[in-house]
């Protein structure tokens, strides 16, 4: 019997027509990339240059480094951010590590809520939190500082804000969530029969903590103490809020101070080169941190069963441990944020007491200035929609050429996409200033409307967006699109018939997440917004630079209610998307 | 020696509970090589947990060498650093930040008088050698092959001459040659040293090679124990017999028994004709039994011998060359019937051919 592909004898399948889409693809990864390598090439340039760019006679010359370098005031701030960035790391630390422990290897009550509640922390606006540690912690104004004068006849206030000491603890207790996060995940990865087989050799519980789980999980910490290093390192919301005022610099702090003379015109050059030595030091650490990351599965051993780590019983320590969870959340999360409300219903700060709470007034909220409120929230609205769709669209590109396609010098690429990790936000902000004001001013003038704002929030978020677009496309079998080919669809098609939906889960969770990020954003705005095209979390920054305090903590706590839906958009995506998880 | 007493264990979860040893009792005299074999889920893992200290058994009582570690009536728990017995993990957990050399030194640091430094070298270099590493004592241990983690693994739970050694499934991540190697070379060390052995396995192989004693086990209870030979030759059920090997099962009703307890024959009647089969004495006529032979003991007698009793003609359904056999299905009436031939045996698919089931081979299992 004739079988019926002998009847009818089927054409090898063809594409019919030309395949523009890996062509548009490979267009969008040059975009992406090359608008890295602008941003960071114009630091470079300008930092070697003297006299205005644009102008006819530039004179390359080494004299803002001479002067940065011969400046003692330079090595201050360097000091001063070292020790931020270490106090940071310390707390974040000290507060996650034994957190991370309790979810992950104790009978902890209640862990889902903890998991949760660690990741919308993440994504509260520290310079709203950081606000609120004013009204806490100011020496003049501060509330702790004031009632401890008052009850110990105190002559000058016990707490100081504005140090860097202060500042780092604050910002520590802020990347607390994250750290914890990070140190979770490394204590699941342990393969719990390492710390069983030192118990059956003699080991004592602690003995097997400190001889066998730390030293197994230490390559993975270390990895993740750097990652939370280099964010203090480039960190701008807290000591800009608590330190700037008082003249305490970070480098990033130092950077807007330098850009900002409060008479004359910016010595761009001497901006210029402080970021090109920040953009030296934070590569460094990401260096490290990759070099860190790839020690880390050294120690891993993979046995694809699913690891049943011992549960201990916490017994007695149960409410302390209770205790101590949260306490965090409410030293480091609410009473700043209580304290914000708090000070955005008085006319000025007054304690707490009855007399106060007739005073409770809606002026603060009355009286920002409608019209630019109403600006703001629509910039900030148009941002959230465009960025995270631009920067997904982006790293789709991007994943897709390094990943699928054999094009020489896609590792470049790849490394191109991950370099925004490495760049202080501070540093893209002055980037795209100098590229809207000095290379782009007569061709393309961005600057001043929100597009600036687009493109360098795109750009920054692309190193995240092509680790988790890298990530998703990872997880998908080759063969997959393969057999599409061979039944006969583009490239256009397998992408969206095949690798679009596969990737869907993963895009969702990116995109809502950078939308959040987004939203919280300050750094990146802070020196190239203006009036016209300022976010809203500019305005809450242009608050507290006129020193209207009042003003502040009524904007970001309008802030913060409109982020609240949001918070819970998200939290029902990530949970579909498996993202907030306990064991 | 190992005792344990009406152990019982249960898994409280998210998805509720889980009871995984719902009562059993395990004599292990010293120096006895004992296995506890069953499919995964079995709890067979478990009570080996148990008596490490791993887990903590909800009641019962484990007694490792005469002294009781675990009583639930009498409240006594021992943790597992002061239990002192050996283990061999099925990830082997060999400890990646120290070198061969420390991780067997380890359990030596740990113990209690502390051997002095030049003891502690003697000894470790003594562990290694009777395991096949000496010489490697400086390689870090994420060097070291599968294989030779493995020994590694051997070496530091013996090196400390516990009393008891427990190896949870230690050959299931080494390829099937190094496995045959290290079946052998297991067995061989934990009989020079004398030390009495808890083996928890799913393959059957490891269990029949290796074991003085073993137990099969089933949903959290021990359904037979004795040597690897009895359990093959005489399965107590449905499960063993099938379980352990293979066997063809044709259910019956008994019609007829003769001959005395213990070697009584039962006649059974079963969809493809009457059989004679062997029962344990106690069934009686009436009772709904499973017959059970091996492929191995079917044999192919010649169409034109006379017709003799546990013979029936099939026809042959499928062929299989496997190398050093012929796997064959013969249908013979409703039921297929699985059978093992030589190479040599000249069978083709669809022939018709006679089958001898022979009674000493026949079982009658009680259902």
């Amino acid at each position: 019997m004739a079988t019926l592909a002998a009847e009818q004898p089927v054409e090898p399948p063809r594409v019919r027509g030309f395949d523009f889409v890996p062509g548009g693809l490979l267009g969008l990864t040059i975009f992406a990339t090359g608008a890295v390598l602008v941003l960071v090439s114009i630091v470079l340039w300008l930092s070697f240059t003297e006299g205005t760019p644009g102008d006819p006679v530039l004179v390359y010359t080494l004299d803002h480094y001479r002067a940065m370098f011969g400046d003692g005031f330079t090595y201050r701030v360097l000091w001063n951010t070292v020790l931020f960035s270490a106090v940071t790391t310390t707390t974040a630390f000290a507060l996650a590590l034994p957190m991370a422990w309790l979810m992950e290897r104790t009978d902890f009550p209640g862990k889902p809520i903890v998991f949760t509640m660690m990741t919308l922390a993440l994504l509260i606006p520290s310079f709203a939190v950081s606000l609120g540690w004013v009204f806490l912690l100011h020496p003049k104004i501060g509330l702790i500082n004031q009632g401890l004068m008052h009850v110990f006849n105190l002559e000058n206030a016990p707490f100081d804000v504005s140090n860097i000491f202060s500042m780092g603890v604050i910002e520590g207790m802020n990347l607390t969530p994250l750290a914890f996060i990070m140190t979770a995940v490394v204590l699941r990865s342990m393969d719990p029969a390492l710390e069983e087989a030192a118990a059956i050799s003699g080991a004592k519980p602690w003995q097997a903590v400190l001889r066998v789980t730390l030293r197994v999980l230490m390559p993975g910490l270390l990895a993740a103490a750097i990652y939370i290093a280099t964010i203090g390192f480039a960190a701008f919301d807290v000591p800009a809020i608590l330190g700037l005022t008082r003249r305490i610099f970070t480098f990033s702090t130092y950077v807007f101070w330098v850009l900002t003379p409060s008479e004359g015109a910016p010595e761009y050059g001497n901006v210029a080169t402080l970021s090109v030595i920040m953009v030296v030091l934070a590569a460094f650490l990401s260096w490290a941190y990759r070099r860190a990351q790839r020690q880390a599965p050294k120690y891993a051993v993979v046995t694809g069963k699913a690891y049943r780590p011992r549960i201990s019983k916490l017994g007695k320590w149960r409410s302390l441990a209770i205790l101590f969870v949260v306490g965090y959340f409410i030293v480091s999360q609410l009473l700043p944020l209580i304290m914000l409300a708090w000070a955005s219903l008085l006319p000025y700060l007054q304690t707490p007491s009855l007399q106060a709470l007739e005073s409770i007034t809606t002026r603060n909220f009355v009286n920002l200035p409608k019209e630019l409120v109403w600006r703001a929230g629509t910039n900030t609205a148009i941002l959230m929609v465009l960025v995270p769709t631009i920067t997904l669209i982006l790293s789709v590109a991007v994943s897709w050429v390094v990943l699928r396609t054999k094009i020489k010098g896609r590792g470049w690429f790849d490394f191109l996409a991950f370099l925004p990790l490495a760049i202080p936000a501070i540093v893209f902000s002055v980037a795209a200033l100098l590229l809207a004001l000095f290379v782009l001013r007569r061709y393309i003038p961005i600057y001043g409307t929100i597009w600036i704002l687009v493109l360098v929030y795109s750009v920054a978020r692309l190193s995240y967006g092509t680790r988790m677009t890298n990530s998703a496309l990872i997880q998908i079998h080759p063969e997959l699109e393969e057999s599409a080919k061979v039944c006969g669809a583009s490239t256009g098609n397998i992408l969206r018939r095949i690798l679009l939906p596969l990737m869907g889960p993963s895009l969702a969770y990116a995109w809502i997440w950078i939308a959040l990020l987004t939203y919280r954003e300050l750094t990146l705005p802070v020196v190239i917004s203006t009036s016209s095209n300022l976010p809203f979390s500019y305005l809450v920054w242009g608050f507290v630079q006129a020193s209207a305090y009042g003003s502040a903590s009524a904007a970001a706590l309008l802030m913060l209610c409109l982020m609240l839906p949001f918070l819970l958009l998200y939290w029902f995506v990530a949970r579909r998307a498996g993202m907030i998880a306990p064991r | 020696m190992i005792g344990i007493r009406n152990l019982t264990m249960t898994y409280r979860t998210a998805h509720g509970e889980h009871q995984a040893v719902k009562g059993v009792s395990v004599d292990i005299p010293d120096g006895q090589f004992y296995t506890l074999l069953g499919p995964s889920g079995c709890g067979k893992t478990t009570i080996l947990r148990c008596v490490a200290g791993l887990e903590q058994p909800d009641g019962g009582e484990i007694i490792i060498g005469g002294r009781t570690v675990f009583s639930s009536e009498k409240g006594i728990w021992v943790p597992p650093h002061d239990r002192n017995i050996g283990m061999v993990f099925q990830s082997y957990a060999i400890w990646p930040h120290m070198t061969v050399f420390e991780n067997v030194a380890f359990p030596l640091r740990h113990k209690k008088p502390k051997p002095n430094r030049a003891e502690i070298k003697d000894r470790v270099a003594k562990a290694l050698a009777l395991v096949h590493l000496a010489g490697l004592e400086d390689r870090p241990a994420p060097y070291l092959s599968g294989g030779q983690q493995q020994r590694l693994a051997l070496a530091r739970a013996l090196v400390s001459e516990p009393r008891v050694l427990l190896l949870d499934e230690p050959l299931s991540n080494l390829d099937a040659k190094l496995r045959e190697e290290m079946r052998f070379e297991i067995r061989q060390v934990t009989e020079r040293l004398g030390v009495t052995t808890l083996f928890v396995t799913h393959e059957q192989i490891e269990a029949l090679t290796m074991s003085d004693v073993m137990a099969v086990m089933n949903d959290g209870l021990i359904i037979q124990q004795g040597a690897p030979a009895e359990i093959y030759a005489k399965p107590t059920g449905a499960f063993v017999a099938d379980f352990i090997g293979r066997s063809n099962f044709l259910a019956g009703k008994i019609t007829a028994v003769s001959g005395t307890n213990g070697s009584s024959v039962a006649s059974v009647a079963t969809p493809i004709g009457a059989l004679n089969a062997r029962t344990d004495g106690k069934s009686k006529i009436g009772d709904s039994v499973t017959i059970a032979i091996r492929p191995e003991n079917v044999v192919l007698v010649s169409p034109s011998a006379p017709a003799d009793a546990n013979e029936f003609a099939g026809t042959v359904d499928a062929v299989v060359y496997v190398g050093n056999l012929l796997d064959c299905v013969i249908a013979v009436g409703s039921e297929k019937v699985k059978l093992q031939l030589q190479p040599s045996a000249a069978v083709d698919r669809g022939a018709t051919v006679r089958l001898s089931f022979p009674l000493e081979h026949c079982l009658a299992l009680p259902q």
